[in-house]
């Protein structure tokens, strides 16, 4: 498909691409620092006998050793979607930002094949940072479990199961990324709303589930697979973990987002005066 | 060209309810029509009911005041802005429905642009990829328009005529029948200007259809065929540049120097024209054909020393025709 080539020759003619990659590497080592010490954490509470009743399951079963590979096998989601997301608004909003919507518009007058093209570039870049991170969990999580003293598990179909989810978060959150992208055409708008928006908004989503949980009513706590992190948080653990909703929500939940953005800005676009 | 030239014809009624018929003449014409062309934004009408036809094989100048809605009526000929409401074809099509447009028509518009940090030659080669020509297309067209030393420079080190060239070549690329070009001489130095003039007389001469926006009225006198003029969003006048100038026959102004201004001017008087002295010392009457002015000089026997005959130009048929026609709205 020759839209897709050359969204692929944008991409790969200018540095955002490198520039994206150079912020990975270390994010990717943060995460796996960070997962490896609440890892630890979580072990020592789940031998401890002060947690309260109602907390000590989760924490049990949070503590498995299958779960803990299934984290520590997916180091870098949080940030690294966030990534894949920014990118793929960047596709979009560089057009405007550099001022070559007319000419890739001109080049092909049906702009939901553009929109297409960027959707599917964007989904290949998704795929290629999920395949960087996920080659070099496999190659650093390894020594992080022995130091933990939990088996490597690489034979357990449930780290594999939480690895290919993982893939689908990627792919799903390059999605949403292009889909903003065209609804909120300033580049610097866009990076800006989408990231704060997404560390902001899952701290702070939290947060209010966490009172309508406790103030209004329980049920609410079930809902909060809604917030798209929360949700593709969910769709990585080992096993269900109780009382939260099972991991196939997760997944339909992240599909309706990516459905929702990137038909409405396929819509948007093709209405959009270029000028 | 790969598209099957049919001669399919359209057949539309205009407003007075009166059918009419539009469509490729002749076999191989490509021809640009637009028709009650038209684009509310939210209080202006920046194109109101307009409708003009350029021919092929001839360069065709858009004229017309700032804001007069050149930028706009060019954008809704290729798709990039939805008109309110009209048509506008190229050979017969919308620009949506051509099969590999950038093979049939080539744009260069204003507020188009490269990735700053993309070198041309990637620039162009990207949209080879899109429209699937060969990468080679790209420093054909970089050769083309004398680029190819800063192929491999970043846009962002451009100079405005150098940007300016990179467009004319991206609109090269697919070799088009049909060439849109909004403001191109901006930012091209005189040798770039002689060149583009050439270029598009050439490629007029070959058939082609050239439709170029413009403000350097003596440089469209240069290079024009034909002329459309708009103001405020509608149609002026449209036509070969000669028939246009020829309207204005009675525009035409008289350099006359005399040692005696008054008395010429009395001798004149009886004909009414119009008389302004130049800071020169020299007259400018307009009115009356140099033969007239000469014969009335002679007969009252005032002295001359010039009498220069000066052909309307297009800069003055312009400002006349487009004269207290909104401005900028
Ligand atoms: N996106 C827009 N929103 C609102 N008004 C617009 C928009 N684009 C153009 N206009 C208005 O439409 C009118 C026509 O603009 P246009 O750019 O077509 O003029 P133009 O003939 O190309 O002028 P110039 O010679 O200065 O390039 C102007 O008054 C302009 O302000
Ligand atoms: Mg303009």
């Amino acid at each position: 498909m020759n839209l897709v080539r050359s969204e692929l020759t944008k991409l790969r003619t200018t540095s955002t691409w490198w520039v994206f990659t150079l912020i990975m590497i270390p994010l990717w080592a943060l995460a796996v620092l960070y997962n490896w010490g609440s890892s630890y954490a979580t072990q020592q509470a789940s031998t401890a006998s002060d947690v309260p009743a109602d907390q000590a399951e989760v924490v049990q079963v949070a503590g498995e050793a299958i779960n803990v590979a299934t984290t520590l096998y997916t180091s870098g989601q949080f940030l690294g979607v966030l990534l894949v997301m920014l990118l793929g608004a960047i596709i979009v909003t560089n057009e405007f930002f550099h001022q070559t919507a007319t000419t890739t518009f001109l080049v092909s007058p049906h702009r939901e094949r553009v929109i297409l093209a960027k959707l599917i570039t964007a989904v290949l870049v998704g795929l290629l940072f999920w395949l960087v991170t996920t080659v070099l969990n496999l190659i650093a999580v390894p020594f992080v479990l022995d130091a933990l003293n939990v088996p490597v598990q690489l034979g357990e179909a449930g780290v594999w199961r939480a690895v290919g989810l993982n893939a689908l978060a990627f792919a799903l959150w390059a999605i949403v990324g292009v889909g903003a992208g065209v609804l909120i055409r300033s580049q610097l708008g866009a990076t800006l709303t989408l990231s704060l928006g997404y560390v902001i908004g899952t701290m702070g989503a939290s947060l209010v589930f966490f009172l309508l949980a406790e103030y209004v009513a329980e049920w609410f706590e079930k809902l909060q697979v809604l917030v798209p992190t929360t949700a593709s948080a969910l769709m990585i653990s080992g096993t269900e973990l109780p009382g939260n909703p099972p991991r196939w929500v997760g997944a339909a939940v992240l599909i309706g987002y990516a459905l929702v953005t990137g038909l409405l800005g396929t819509a948007i676009m093709k209405r959009r005066d270029i000028s | 060209m790969d598209r099957p030239r049919s001669a399919t014809l359209i057949t539309r009624t205009s407003p007075k309810g009166v059918s009419v018929t539009v469509g490729q003449t002749s076999p191989g014409s490509e021809e640009i029509v637009v028709r009650n062309l038209t684009k509310h934004y939210k209080q202006l009408r920046a194109v109101d009911d307009l409708s003009f036809t350029v021919r092929s094989g001839r360069v065709t100048g858009f004229l017309g005041p700032n804001g007069a809605g050149k930028t706009t009526t060019l954008r809704m000929l290729l798709n990039l802005v939805t008109p309110t409401s009209g048509t506008a074809t190229i050979g017969g099509q919308r620009y949506l429905e051509l099969d590999q447009p950038i093979r049939h028509v080539g744009a260069v518009l204003e507020a188009s642009s490269a990735h700053r940090g993309r070198t041309g030659v990637n620039h162009l080669r990207v949209i080879c990829a899109a429209a699937g020509l060969p990468r080679e297309r790209a420093d054909e067209a970089l050769a083309l328009v004398g680029l190819t030393p800063a192929a491999k420079r970043k846009f962002k080190g451009y100079s405005l005529g150098m940007k300016q060239r990179l467009g004319i070549a991206a609109a090269m690329l697919g070799d088009p029948r049909v060439l849109i070009l909004d403001e191109p001489a901006n930012g091209l130095d005189p040798e770039g200007i002689r060149w583009m003039r050439d270029l598009l007389k050439a490629l007029a001469a070959e058939g082609r259809t050239i439709l170029v926006s413009s403000h350097l009225l003596s440089e469209m006198q240069q290079l024009a065929d034909d002329v459309v003029i708009v103001a405020a969003g509608k149609l002026v006048r449209q036509g070969p540049v000669d028939e246009v100038l020829g309207s204005m026959g009675a525009a035409v102004q008289v350099r006359v120097r005399t040692p005696d201004p008054a008395k010429l001017t009395t001798a004149l008087a009886a004909f009414q024209p119009s008389i302004t002295p130049l800071p020169d010392g020299a007259l400018l009457v307009t009115g009356m054909e140099t033969a007239a002015i000469g014969h009335a000089a002679f007969t009252a026997s005032v002295e001359l020393h010039e009498l220069t005959g000066e052909r309307a130009d297009l800069e003055q048929v312009f400002l006349q025709l487009t004269a207290g026609k909104a401005g900028i709205r």
